[in-house]
């Protein structure tokens, strides 16, 4: 009876996830079908509707490309990084923001030493490192005294790569939670302005996809700092990496 | 009714004229019956500004006056110009006989001017044509603040099915606007009194400007187009007529009302393109239909769109330029738009509604020249292609490290060591130390012993009493030794009270329960019903070994 059980509820498990599944497909393969056929905008939008019911890394590849195609440099920039983000060994990601900052004549984001590490594996990977790492370097000096097994050398060697990792993976993680405020603006010539009102003195404005780092945030208004100054921009006009 | 003063554009003046000004008086008709009306008309041939005309003219006390009115005669085809303006008094004599408005001076021009005597006879038995008069004819007398409705003036035939044209046209009363561009002057036979009648109708539209009762009344020159003689230029004027106009609803105004009353119809808008670039124009044309006049009919107004700048084609067009400012764009913003029906008493929708658009972004490249890569490669830089399968995905892009739970569930490993490790101290420190072990296992076993012990108390069980008590006793000093608490006899228990209890009556009690006990093995059963007595002791010898452990 048990058993009877769990087999329907794994059943519907599985028509669960396979629908999900199919519909992510069925957008994804719509903006695929649009963005050739040079309906961007619409690709664009079917990109993001796959996107909201599975975040994908390829998805956001190709919403990039169809922003892109469509003029809205900030956005597919955005994109590009959001697939990066996922997966930072994405090949396209990575050369379509070399290109788009080579043809729009933008700076990457200034990272510090330990969020650009972060940067060599998804974000995820740097959590599981962490605690599998103290996990090790915990079991590895724990486990022999209450099996009653005599201490060795690899035992303690590997208590050491255990303890070095979780060290490292801390300065990561750290780096992970330091780039989820950057952010790129998503607007041409958006304005940086002194106060976080509408009537703000504009002190410049920015250009789409240029990357500024989020600092605190006041109503409607995030406090950024660019590369050369700092002001409130519109919140709708900066896109997070991690939102 | 007040003499009126028409404002016309001032025409060049003759200067010869003013040396031959000239005034004429007479009465039309001059000769009435008793209750009939006659008018009064002095006709100068100076401009009405030029003339200080008296506040009041002195008539004979038979004459009841009526209605006054005055204009001016514009000659515009005439060369050099030659001005006319003609008082007029309206009187009803009320008595026969002849009465006589005496002559009187007025200044015209900087001159003095004689006005000449007229008199009118009034006599029961005359033959008269009554006054010619304008009448004033209108499509509507219940009206809404600003809803138009057309005016007919009519002048009869006069005597003799005599036909004549009316020229400066005057309206007067106020609260009311005339278009003076939507007038139409005909012909036609009309019916007065019963009598079809050829008559000069002038046809124009007014609109109510104010609320509540209107009196309107229209003046005009006849055209003068007599047979043989000069033309001679007669100011009529016509009896007010009254018209009411209600304030328009304001609670059930719908939004886009520009004062459009009357019954309008819209054509589906047509989109020049419905695909467009940004800051490509197209044209949305849309067509009113109405019943009446549109030549008032203000076309909506611009609404605020925030991704579209509007621009309304020049009136009577009631088209848009619709230009997009952002490829995000995907319809036509909606033009809100509503009339007022007058027959129906309320307000309809008329709104435009939006159109779905493609709008297209403005183009970036999608290759750079090989001159700006600088890539180690040397290839140009270029767009990727698409992604064909969505590859990695994630549930949120939203990192773990920021999820408490997840963090610390990292972590649950580690504590779990650590507790392991807590577990494996205290597990050597009480090999180190088996005493500890002995007496906790002592606690335990004595707490229930006691239990059985009370138990047997209860149910007045001597021996079971008995048993328990000497088994407690055994327990609670074998740790001590150490040895098996069934190893233990009297003396061990002895052994641990001090010289003057092993003495003394916690001594007696030891002994009794041991015997008690040791007795139960013997073939020979002793009593043991008296030894209950000895809980109270035991309870307390018990407390106190307790104590000790």
């Amino acid at each position: 009876m048990k058993f009877r059980w769990l087999i329907f509820l794994a059943a519907i498990f599985c028509a669960v996830e396979t629908g999900g599944a199919a519909a992510t497909n069925d957008f994804f393969a719509q903006g695929l079908a649009l963005d050739r056929a040079g309906q961007f905008p619409e690709a664009a939008a079917a990109f993001e509707n796959s996107i909201k019911q599975k975040t994908s890394s390829g998805a956001l590849v190709d919403l990039g490309i169809a922003e892109w195609q469509r003029g809205h440099a900030g956005a597919a920039i955005l994109a590009w990084e959001q697939a990066r983000w996922i997966d930072p060994f994405d090949p396209r990601a990575r050369s379509n923001l070399k290109f788009a900052r080579q043809a729009a004549e933008l700076d990457e984001p200034q990272l510090r030493w330990f969020e650009a590490a972060s940067t060599w594996l998804p974000p995820a990977a740097w959590l599981w490192i962490a605690g599998a790492s103290l996990s090790l370097a915990a079991g590895a000096l724990v486990l022999p005294g209450i099996f009653r097994r005599k201490k060795s050398g690899w035992q303690q060697t590997l208590a050491a790569l255990g303890f070095g990792f979780f060290l490292f993976s801390v300065a990561a993680n750290l780096g992970v939670v330091g780039r989820a405020q950057i952010g790129f603006v998503l607007k041409k010539n958006a304005p940086l302005r002194l106060t976080p009102t509408r009537a703000g003195e504009v002190i410049s404005t920015l250009n789409a996809g240029e990357p500024a780092r989020k600092l605190r945030t006041r109503g409607n208004y995030f406090f950024i700092r660019t590369e050369s100054e700092s002001g409130w921009i519109e919140q709708n006009q900066l896109g997070l990496v991690n939102e | 009714m007040a003499a009126q003063i028409v404002m016309v554009p001032q025409p060049q003046v003759d200067p010869s004229q003013f040396e031959t000004v000239s005034a004429t008086a007479e009465f039309d008709p001059p000769v009435v019956q008793p209750g009939e009306k006659t008018i009064y008309r002095v006709a100068v041939n100076a401009t009405q500004n030029s003339i200080a005309w008296p506040d009041e003219i002195f008539a004979p006390p038979e004459l009841r006056p009526g209605p006054a009115a005055r204009g001016q005669l514009t000659q515009p085809d005439g060369t050099p110009f030659h001005p006319l303006t003609e008082f007029y008094y309206e009187f009803t004599a009320a008595t026969a006989g002849r009465f006589t408005i005496s002559n009187f001076v007025i200044s015209a021009s900087g001159s003095s001017v004689m006005v000449p005597e007229a008199s009118v006879d009034v006599a029961a038995d005359a033959a008269t044509e009554p006054a010619r008069k304008l009448l004033l004819e209108f499509s509507e007398r219940n009206l809404f603040f600003g809803q138009p409705f057309r005016v007919r003036v009519i002048l009869p035939t006069a005597q003799g099915n005599r036909l004549e044209a009316l020229r400066d046209v005057q309206f007067n009363g106020g609260g009311f606007l005339t278009d003076r561009f939507v007038t139409r002057q005909s012909v036609e036979v009309v019916n007065l009194d019963g009598q079809l009648k050829p008559a000069f109708i002038y046809e124009t539209v007014a609109t109510p400007l104010a609320a509540g009762s209107l009196m309107i009344s229209v003046q005009a020159f006849t055209a003068g187009n007599q047979s043989g003689g000069p033309p001679k230029y007669v100011l009529l004027v016509s009896d007010p007529l009254k018209i009411n106009v209600r304030p328009l609803p304001t609670e059930t105004e719908l939004p886009g009302y520009t004062g459009a009353i009357g019954k309008f119809f819209a054509d589906p808008p047509q989109l020049s393109t419905n695909r467009l670039r940004v800051g490509e124009p197209a044209h949305l044309k849309i067509i009113f239909h109405g019943e009446g006049d549109l030549t008032r009919f203000v076309p909506p107004m611009l609404p605020r769109a925030h991704d579209w700048q509007i621009i309304a084609d020049n009136p009577p067009a009631t088209g848009y330029t619709l230009i997009p400012l952002t490829d995000e764009a995907r319809e036509t913003p909606a033009i809100p738009f509503s009339y007022f029906d007058p027959a129906a008493g309320k307000y309809f929708d008329l709104t435009i509604p939006p159109l779905p658009v493609t709008v297209v972004g403005e183009g970036l490249p999608e290759q750079l020249p090989t001159d700006d890569d600088e890539s180690e490669s040397g290839a140009p830089l270029k767009l990727s292609g698409l992604a064909p399968t969505p590859g990695k995905t994630v549930a949120s892009l939203k990192p773990s490290q920021l999820c408490d739970w997840l963090v610390i569930l990292q972590f649950v490993p580690a504590m779990g060591f650590f507790a392991l490790w807590r577990w494996d101290c205290r597990r050597r420190f009480l090999e180190a130390h088996p005493e500890i072990v002995r007496r906790r296992q002592a606690r335990r076993a004595l707490r229930g012993e006691k239990k059985k012990l009370q138990q047997a108390v209860k149910a007045g069980d001597a021996a079971g009493f008995v048993l328990h008590a000497a088994n407690a006793l055994k327990i609670s000093c074998a740790p001590h030794l150490p040895a098996h608490p069934q190893a233990m006899v009297c003396a061990d228990v002895l052994a641990q009270l001090d010289h003057a209890e092993q003495n003394g009556h916690t001594g007696e009690t030891v002994r009794k329960i041991f015997a008690a006990a040791d007795a139960q093995f013997a073939s020979a059963k002793t009593e043991t019903a008296d030894l209950l007595v000895l809980k109270p002791a035991v309870k307390a010898l018990l407390a106190k070994m307790e104590e000790k452990l």
